[in-house]
């Protein structure tokens, strides 16, 4: 599987389904949406009915949340089945999931919960990765997510985790800006540290979101506009990484698509003069 | 098991049994210490799944109010941890758990609202496949009708109520503070669930009807059909009342499919 970085697609949104009719009434400037592979994993009705007339006018990517691929038993071929027959629907620039696992023995928290830092995890998901991507003939994405502890066993911190297991099994990058920045403040590291190691070449999407201040700790909720210090972080990953696709993720409290819209404007005015910068 | 697996058997305990052997494996950075971490993962738990039950289960939620309805979440979630890849299908067992539970197990209502509304899902996002016209029907030529088999829409199920729980549910989605109370009738009556035009839809049958219905998706001919509607109707009137039910079927949009060999 090539591990070349697909081209850049702009700035787009994550498909949720309080937008789908002003979508295809309006057909709003929007350069491509994200949509959570599992809500579309249906037999047939509303999903299945707008993702087909959005596909028509719009670029896709999918991104999965059940497919733990850090965890210990099998992999789940029904899923992976599944999953395929999607892609092969909607044929998807690429495809993504969490460098995570969501459960053991059979049970889904529906967590993306985190993974201990250890050669042994690497070796593990690295395996599984190279695993999913033959199946699916795709180019894969990996996430960063949010986490709230970390385990005594960790023996790397977690932006070489990360690098390792994209340079050894080959895949593609989605860097979550807002995760990077939450498990900053959780763990007490510098954001800048994380950025500023992760491979280049491996990067291809960005995620941007909001999340939730609980004083103490941050929690990736994404029902809140993108904060300031986020938005510092992905003006240095775009000074980084160069032009890679944008996109905001909102999963709660969903405002109506012309907020959205102007957030996503936001991240249009910080790239650009940027990427203008990097191409002069 | 490898070590992997371990850490992962023993973390998914702790965030679903809010058990502390956990903690040992996690760093005190002081500021925080373990078992707050851990347990904002079992908090996370809860709360999504929670979320998705009431979700699922609106009406339920607005009949029974915040503190019945999470009570049940919470003991649903302990009996139930879910096993599917997708959280769509969480709570697919509401209807069974309270039915053998108590104190949900002496108003049956609540089990039967359960079984409605998880119905009335799925029916959401059955498989698609376009619905039969009329004309369709009027092509079929006079002499093959004896034969006639029919073949339904994938979103079609038959329910057994003996509660008003479909006007309990029309009127919660109305936005009703209140609905009427809970009413049982002597019978259970039939009732079916489907989708069309993407919207879930929903009636009763009278017990000529539901024999048909069942029969007819069992695979039955329309010959058959009329023979067995003479349990209600004269022998000369079961053709007409066999034939208005098959044009209401169609005009519902609950047919999908002809055979007449």
């Amino acid at each position: 599987m090539s591990s070349d970085r697909p081209g850049f697609l702009g700035f787009g949104l994550g498909l949720r389904i309080p937008h789908y009719q002003s979508i295809i009434e309006d057909w709003p400037e929007i350069d491509w949406f994200e949509i959570v592979s599992e809500n579309y994993m249906v037999e047939g009705g509303k999903p299945l009915y707008y993702l087909d007339l959005i596909r028509e006018r719009y670029p896709l990517v999918m991104h999965g949340v059940s497919l733990s691929i850090g965890a210990t038993e099998p992999l789940n071929r029904q899923y992976l089945r599944e999953l395929k027959a999607l892609a092969d629907r909607v044929n998807p620039r690429w495809f993504s999931d969490h460098l995570c696992w969501t459960g053991h023995a059979g049970t889904n928290m529906h967590d993306l919960l985190p993974l201990p830092y250890t050669d042994e995890a690497v070796r593990h998901v690295v395996a599984r990765v190279r695993e999913v991507q033959d199946f699916m003939e795709r180019p894969m994405l990996i996430e960063n997510v949010s986490s709230y502890l970390t385990y005594r066993q960790s023996a790397m911190t977690e932006w070489e985790f990360l690098s390792h297991i994209a340079e050894q099994a080959e895949c593609l990058i989605l860097l979550d800006i807002n995760n990077i920045y939450v498990s900053a403040v959780n763990h007490d590291f510098d954001p800048y540290d994380y950025l500023n190691a992760v491979p280049v070449d491996r990067v291809a999407q960005f995620h941007l979101a909001g999340h939730t201040n609980h004083g103490d700790y941050l929690i990736d909720t994404h029902d809140h506009a993108v904060i300031d210090p986020v938005w510092d972080l992905y003006a240095a990953a775009l000074r980084r990484f160069g032009a890679v696709s944008t996109m905001i993720e909102r999963d709660d409290h969903i405002p109506p698509l012309p907020e959205l819209l102007q957030e996503l404007e936001q991240a249009r005015a910080i790239a650009l003069p940027i990427l203008e910068e990097q191409a002069a | 098991m490898s070590r992997l697996g371990q850490l992962q058997e023993e973390f998914q305990r702790a965030v679903l049994t809010r058990s502390d052997g956990f903690n040992r494996e996690v760093v005190d950075s002081g500021r925080i210490g373990p078992a707050r971490r851990v347990e904002i993962y079992a908090d996370a738990y809860r709360g999504r799944l929670v979320d998705c039950l009431a979700d699922s289960y609106e009406a339920m939620h607005s009949l029974l109010g915040d503190e019945q309805f999470y009570r049940l979440a919470h003991r649903y979630i302990d009996a139930h941890p879910p096993r599917h890849y997708s959280i769509r299908w969480y709570g697919d067992q509401l209807a069974a758990f309270a039915r053998r539970t108590a104190p949900y197990s002496e108003h049956p209502y609540i089990a039967e609202l359960a079984d409605f509304q998880w119905q009335l899902l799925t029916a959401f996002d059955a498989a698609d496949v376009a619905p039969l016209t009329a004309d369709a029907v009027a092509r079929v030529p006079a002499d093959a009708w004896p034969c006639l088999r029919l073949r339904f829409h994938p979103s079609l199920r038959r329910l057994m109520l003996q509660w008003n729980v479909p006007a309990i549910w029309r009127q919660i989605d109305a936005g009703a503070d209140r609905p009427e109370a809970p009413r049982r009738s002597e019978q259970p009556r039939p009732w079916i669930i489907w989708r069309s035009e993407l919207m879930q839809r929903f009636r009763s049958l009278g017990a000529d009807e539901a024999w048909a219905l069942d029969h007819a998706r069992e695979g039955a001919s329309f010959a058959a059909l009329c023979e067995g509607l003479c349990d209600w109707h004269a022998e000369t009137e079961v053709a007409g009342r066999a034939a208005a039910m098959l044009k209401q079927w169609v005009g519902d949009g609950m047919v999908v499919g002809l055979a007449t060999d």
